[in-house]
């Protein structure tokens, strides 16, 4: 099973080179977070902007979060990953070569979850690379290191469990366009209301966007798990996705 | 196949259908639009679950078999991503099921796709992509081919170019051919037996000379003295039955015209017609099959708005 399973990882990701997606997807990555990575750099201490000074710690690990802003192209990379078998109809070849659905999606969470850690890799790099660019323009950037080191590997770690989460939910939704929506909708909508209302915001911790805040924020936000909880929370999401994606998967007859 | 159901809401797709293919042969999968073939083909492949019944290749079900792209390859539909390329979907499959990649070129070449194989599947045309579905199903070199609907879409060219090579696959290789169709004209020049289907149900099966020959020798006569000449023409053991159609009119299976002419003429006996009704195929399936369809009813409705 295992070198199966490998073989199957090694299809998955031709799929996924075979077509452009994985470039644009990247990129927009990269371009949301640079952009957040610019704009925060550029107002640090800025009074009107709220934001802590360029040369305090809270500044350093703040932009270096600000990773975390490309978590919805992660999560919509796994989207894409399994419901493309769906849109376009390709779940038939995909099935009749492999019949033990379980396995195709077992292997799409591996190969989307190895892809995605190339992803924050490069995600992590552009974020920091703006930050000391725009911080050294203004006269000094935060250091690479330390506590700030630790939110950008938290912040990379986030990256890869929205993406097994989006694999997951891609799995249980089918639909393409439908699923994106539905978590595009959640993610800038739904979670910022329930964070904002009073009588909700107890309850933010426990979801999604509480656990990535819990993961990297710095700030004194709403109550919030720690750091590791908050991983494992998320962690924990992505796992029960996945698990009630492929069940559905393997049940559902594909016509 | 043996025993397959599958009902979808108040609908019963297949009920209860049993048949066999046979190596080394083409087996047509006849029957109407709706008649339930393609949700058989998927229940065969594992793709729907059946409510009732199994399917087995040599004794083992689908999702059973060990590598099932090389014992069983499967065109159900022309599913390609557009923007891959169709040498790159191939090699997609190659990769799933352990083949070499370069599988991917022998298969291209071998459907005609050679040169186009780098190029987007989404701008291929309907005949390329039939072809492509061909190609994925000969990836794993596999023993037995099901086939559903191969020939939609393609030009005349291209039937002709299937009808040949399908022939070569089951008869020079060996290979078990299933291909599925809704126009008998398809598989007429093809498959070497039939397999025909109505409303899910199986309605008859057998090589096409058999079904030829059910419907062969059948012989229309009308005469004044029809209860004389059912006598004379009973005489040795000959079938002979009514026609509804008119009050003196006989039907007689089994004799030709000129044999039922010529003992009339003996017996003295006036024909007022005398006419050979041995349809053709199409005529046979046609019967077969007529009122079958899921929507037969919705179509007569439209008809009489």
């Amino acid at each position: 099973m295992g070198t199966v399973v490998a073989r199957l990882v090694r299809a998955e990701w031709t799929k996924l080179f075979s077509t452009r997606v994985w470039i644009w997807l990247l990129i927009g990555a990269c371009v949301l977070s640079g952009a957040f990575a610019a704009l925060f750099t550029a107002f640090a201490g800025n009074p009107d902007s709220g934001l802590p000074p360029l040369d305090s710690p809270e500044y350093g690990q703040l932009a270096f979060s600000l990773a975390t802003n490309a978590t919805v192209i992660s999560v919509v990379l796994g989207i894409i990953g399994i419901t493309q078998e769906y849109r376009h109809r390709t779940a038939t070849p995909t099935f009749l070569a492999t019949p033990q659905r379980g396995r195709v999606v077992i292997a799409k969470l591996l190969a989307y979850a190895l892809v995605a850690i190339l992803y924050a890799v490069v995600v992590c790099a552009v974020t920091v690379a703006v930050v000391l660019i725009a911080g050294n323009a203004r006269g000094g950037a935060p250091e690479l290191g330390g506590d700030n080191l630790e939110v950008l590997a938290f912040a990379g770690l986030a990256l890869v469990i929205y993406t097994v989460i989006g694999v997951g939910l891609g799995a249980l939704l089918k639909n393409q366009v439908g699923a994106i929506v539905a978590t595009l909708i959640y993610l800038f909508v739904v979670e910022p209301l329930l964070r904002s209302i009073p009588a909700t915001s107890g309850a933010y911790k426990w979801l999604p966007g509480g656990a990535l805040e819990a993961m990297t924020a710095t700030f004194e936000g709403p109550d919030l798990l720690e750091q590791w909880q908050g991983a494992l929370l998320l962690l924990g999401y992505g796992l029960v996705a996945a698990l009630l994606g492929t069940l559905l998967a393997v049940r559902r007859d594909v016509v | 196949m043996n025993g397959l159901t599958k009902t979808f809401g108040k609908v019963r797709a297949v009920d209860d259908l049993s048949f066999t293919v046979e190596p080394g042969q083409v087996t047509g999968f006849l029957g109407p639009n709706g008649a339930g073939k393609t949700t058989t083909l998927r229940m065969a492949l594992g793709l729907i679950t059946p409510d009732t019944g199994t399917t087995t290749f040599n004794g083992v079900g689908y999702p059973g078999l060990p590598e099932p792209m090389r014992q069983v390859g499967a065109v159900l539909e022309t599913a390609f991503h557009p923007a891959r390329s169709g040498r790159d979907h191939l090699r997609v499959y190659c990769r799933a099921t352990g083949l070499p990649v370069g599988r991917a070129d022998e298969v291209l070449g071998l459907v005609g796709l050679g040169t186009a194989g780098r190029r987007r599947a989404g701008g291929y045309s309907l005949g390329m992509r039939q072809r492509l579905g061909l190609a994925t199903a000969l990836l794993g070199d596999p023993a037995v081919l099901v086939l559903d609907e191969p020939a939609n879409g393609l030009d005349p060219e291209g039937i002709q170019w299937l009808r040949g090579f399908l022939r070569h696959l089951a008869h020079d290789q060996g290979r078990t051919v299933l291909v599925s169709s809704h126009l008998l004209s398809e598989v007429e020049q093809t498959a070497d037996r039939v397999v025909i289907v109505g409303a899910g149900k199986l309605v008859r099966q057998g090589t096409l000379a058999e079904l030829r020959s059910g419907s062969a020798g059948s012989v229309l006569v009308r005469s004044p003295q029809s209860t004389a000449l059912a006598d004379l023409l009973r005489a040795d053991g000959t079938t002979v039955a009514p026609t509804d159609a008119t009050p003196d009119g006989l039907t007689v299976t089994g004799l030709s015209t000129d044999e039922i002419g010529r003992r009339a003429f003996a017996g003295g006996i006036e024909l007022h017609e005398l006419r050979s009704r041995t349809s053709g195929l199409e005529e046979v399936y046609f019967r077969l099959t007529a009122g079958s369809e899921q929507y037969a009813a919705v179509h007569a409705e439209q008809g009489a708005v």
